[in-house]
């Protein structure tokens, strides 16, 4: 019996070990591929920490196995050897993690500050401002972009344009949102782009992503909102700058209606 | 790492943790619910006799239950399926099995077949249970015979609902938590909000694109689905594929006219024969026995009449919506939003005739001074408990704080040219139909100025915004 609780603990490294291999392969909870550069980065720092985690976790877990299989083994009689109080001990597993973890600190430094600190921004991003305003709100993502060729203003102007759920960024180049929320706490979490970013009641937070590719992505709410939260899913559309261009100009067309055309064609 | 290693992992994963897949089963059964003026009926009035039914089985043999709905081709709602005809028959007996069918040009051929129902023919009104289907050539192969004869020609549907079973499920997912299953806008979420989730069974619907007399066409039911009402609790549903936000709002006005059809045929009893009713009656001399002889007569004969209106009404009314002479269309082009457009506006908006400031408060704060008023319930006469103005619902009906610039019908020119034009629909929001087309565009002009500044020109910087916004619009 004694000897399998030593092998229980041997057991779960093992487990650990195995799917820690076969998540990222098989995808499983895992969101593919990372689609922009920052988010490569974000990742390649995850699997640092995953790997750093899985190490010590399996060495733990044998030392711990390796501490009952010895005495385990062991004859009845013999007396305990109380380990408590080693100051060398001590030392070792107070400074090895603090190495650790302030080596975690300087190497992500970097990317942190590119990531959430606005001096650090791409220098694009902090000339042309944001391209829309995400407005979180029970349970749906509101949309506004300033007319085309204006700049954003933080508070409504006449001329803005609207939509909801369907974000329309161009590609290839870094681009800011302006995040806020018009009720309760919201997180903006784009899975492919390894964004995530709380949307908190008052406070305009400027969030920037760069989109290589063209295509379509999730934008999902990452904070317990409310019983609605999980259907709380919107897309970005990422496209060429001319398609993008294009979009705009179709959504002001499409603003601007005033039902007097269709009533020509009708006499047509 | 190959498909079946990834399955294998899959597997054990999914056996390892059996309990994050405990309790997850589809809730089976659920039903309409009769309306409280059905309810206030006398029971011999909901339930029937033995050979003249009572309103409740008048309206589930019609409409049936979300398990088994029922599509009364009276309707105009699109209940799918896909129409085609037959083309040869082996022999003309009823004992053929197998059925060759043709598609009308520019329909496509469907891949799967479970179920056929014959329109035309000898065979009308037969369903049949598809054993096999051959896309190729064709051909379906029943499960069972007929019971009469297939003749070639005859109009066949197959599958048939089938978009008003996918409408159900959507719905039953997505919004009947806030509308309810009935569409009764009681669903157990709704007592949470304000406004209330709509009520369809009114067959009102507030924000649309047709006259003030119109129903809702389906344009403008797809447009709420995608696009949801800002400022109230009414999400966007803007990701679900358009096939299924068509069958969702099918489901809608089905549901609509479901509760408008119970409605009216409660209605029509609800005089004499409402609970109420019976007892004042009985208290002046009348005998139980006889009001019930009476209603027994009622329903055998003048309600069979009734009940032929009231569909006519409804298949009428729903269709009409879907035309173009419904739709409010503005005679002449946007007025261009000058300032001198948008103090015309504001004059009109003051005006003693149009006086909207009665309601929205002479800024637009929704504070006017009829917002202070305790109105009466119009049914029961008396006094609602809360001050201001009460909708076709019976709930409070705040007028609009233009200020925030939020729309909940849209804000585009032509909704908001709409909205005024033809009123919002069950809301206490008048239709101004009779004014002047220009007029209304000059009071669009100034509702979408207000909430940068409530006196048009009163700041130095509107009037660089203004010549900006009027060359964006044409
Ligand atoms: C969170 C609750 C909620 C959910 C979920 C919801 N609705 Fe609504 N819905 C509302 C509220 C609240 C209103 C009323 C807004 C108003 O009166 O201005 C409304 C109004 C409507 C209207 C009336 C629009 C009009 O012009 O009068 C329609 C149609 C509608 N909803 C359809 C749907 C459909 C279809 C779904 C599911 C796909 C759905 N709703 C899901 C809350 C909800
Ligand atoms: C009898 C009261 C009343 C009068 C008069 C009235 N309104 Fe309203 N109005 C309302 C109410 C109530 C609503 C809110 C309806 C709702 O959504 O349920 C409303 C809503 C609106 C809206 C919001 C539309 C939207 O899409 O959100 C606008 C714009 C509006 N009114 C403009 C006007 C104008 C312009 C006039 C005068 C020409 C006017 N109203 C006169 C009661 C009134
Ligand atoms: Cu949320």
């Amino acid at each position: 019996m004694k000897k399998f609780w030593a092998l229980f603990f041997y057991f779960w490294p093992i487990v650990a070990l195995y799917f820690c291999w076969i998540a990222p392969e098989s995808n499983w909870w895992f969101p593919g591929e990372a689609m922009s550069p920052m988010g490569v980065r974000i990742e390649s720092l995850f699997y640092l920490i995953l790997w750093i985690v899985a190490i010590v976790f399996i060495g733990t877990q044998a030392a711990l196995g390796y501490a009952l299989w010895k005495s385990a083994a062991r004859d009845e009689g013999q007396k305990a050897w109380y380990s408590h109080g080693s100051h060398s001990l001590e030392l070792i597993w107070t400074i090895v993690p603090a190495f650790v973890l302030v080596f975690i600190a300087l190497y992500q430094m970097d990317v942190w500050a590119e990531y959430r600190v606005q001096s650090f921004y791409p220098d694009s991003t902090r000339e042309e401002g944001s391209v829309a305003e995400l407005a979180a709100r029970q349970f749906e993502w509101r949309i506004r972009y300033p007319a085309p060729g204006k700049k954003l203003s933080d508070e409504p102007e006449s001329d803005d344009l609207y939509w909801v759920n369907e974000l329309h960024v161009p590609t290839g180049r870094p681009v800011k949102i302006n995040l806020r929320t018009q009720d309760v706490q919201h997180a903006f979490f784009s899975p492919q782009l390894r964004l995530k970013q709380d949307a908190v009641p008052g406070l305009i937070i400027p969030v920037w992503f760069e989109i290589p590719e063209a295509g379509e992505y999730d934008i999902v709410c990452a904070e317990l909102c409310g019983w609605g939260h999980y259907k709380m899913r919107a897309k970005i559309v990422a496209e060429s700058e001319a398609a993008y261009k294009a979009y705009l100009n179709r959504l002001q067309d499409e603003q601007n209606e005033d039902g007097y055309k269709a009533a020509e064609e009708e006499t047509n | 790492m190959s498909l079946t290693s990834n399955t294998a992992h899959r597997l054990i994963a999914i056996l390892v943790s059996p309990i994050l897949f405990a309790g997850c089963s589809d809730r089976g059964d659920s039903s309409f619910v009769y309306s409280d003026r059905t309810l206030s009926l006398m029971n011999e009035a909901q339930t029937g006799f033995k050979d003249v039914k009572g309103v409740r089985e008048l309206v589930d043999e019609r409409f049936g239950n979300p398990q088994t709905l029922v599509a009364w081709q009276k309707l105009p709602v699109d209940f799918g399926g896909i129409a085609c005809s037959v083309a040869t028959t082996p022999d003309a007996s009823a004992a053929v099995k197998s059925l060759q069918f043709e598609f009308a040009e520019g329909n496509s051929v469907p891949e799967k077949v479970s179920s056929l129902q014959f329109v035309t023919g000898a065979c009308s009104g037969e369903t049949a249970a598809v054993l096999k289907w051959d896309a190729a050539t064709g051909t379906a192969t029943l499960v069972s015979a007929l019971q009469n004869a297939p003749a070639q020609g005859d109009q066949v549907t197959f599958d048939g609902g089938s978009t008003l079973k996918n409408g159900r499920m959507l719905y039953q997912r997505h919004c009947s938590h806030c509308h309810g299953t009935s569409g009764d806008g009681n669903g157990p979420t709704a007592q949470y909000l304000y406004p209330r989730p709509r009520d369809y069974r009114h067959g009102v619907f507030k924000f649309t694109s047709t006259n003030d007399t119109s129903k809702a066409s389906r344009n403008d039911l797809t447009r709420i689905v995608k696009q949801g009402i800002p400022g109230t609790y009414m999400p966007s549903f803007l990701l679900l594929n358009d096939s299924d936000i068509h069958a969702i709002v099918e489901y809608v006005r089905f549901l609509a006219m479901r509760g408008e059809f119970e409605r009216k045929t409660a209605s029509s009893l609800a005089s004499s024969f409402s609970r109420d009713a019976v007892t004042s009656r009985v208290k002046e001399g009348e005998k139980r026995a006889e009001i019930v002889e009476e209603l027994k007569a009622f329903i055998g004969a003048d309600l069979k009449d009734e009940l032929g209106f009231i569909s006519d009404e409804l298949a009428e009314t729903w269709s009409v919506a879907q035309t173009e002479e419904a739709l409010v269309t503005p005679k002449i082009p946007r007025v261009a939003d000058t300032i001198e457009s948008r103090r015309r506006g504001r004059e009109l908006y003051l005006s003693k005739t149009l006086n909207c400031a009665n309601c929205h408060g002479i800024s637009g704060r929704g504070d006017g001074p009829q917002t202070t008023d305790f109105e009466k319930n119009p049914v029961t006469n008396e006094l609602y408990p809360e001050p201001g103005l009460h909708d076709v619902w019976d709930n409070l009906n705040q007028p609009r704080n233009l200020v925030y610039g939020i729309y909940r019908g849209g804000r585009r020119p032509i909704d908001l040219f709409a909205r005024i034009h033809a009123g919002i629909k069950g809301s206490r929001m008048p239709s101004f139909k009779n004014v002047e087309h220009e007029d209304i565009w000059h009071i669009v002009n100034y509702v979408l100025s207000v909430p940068y500044e409530v006196e048009p020109g009163a700041s130095a910087s509107s009037q660089a915004a203004a010549p900006a916004a009027a060359a964006a619009s044409l």
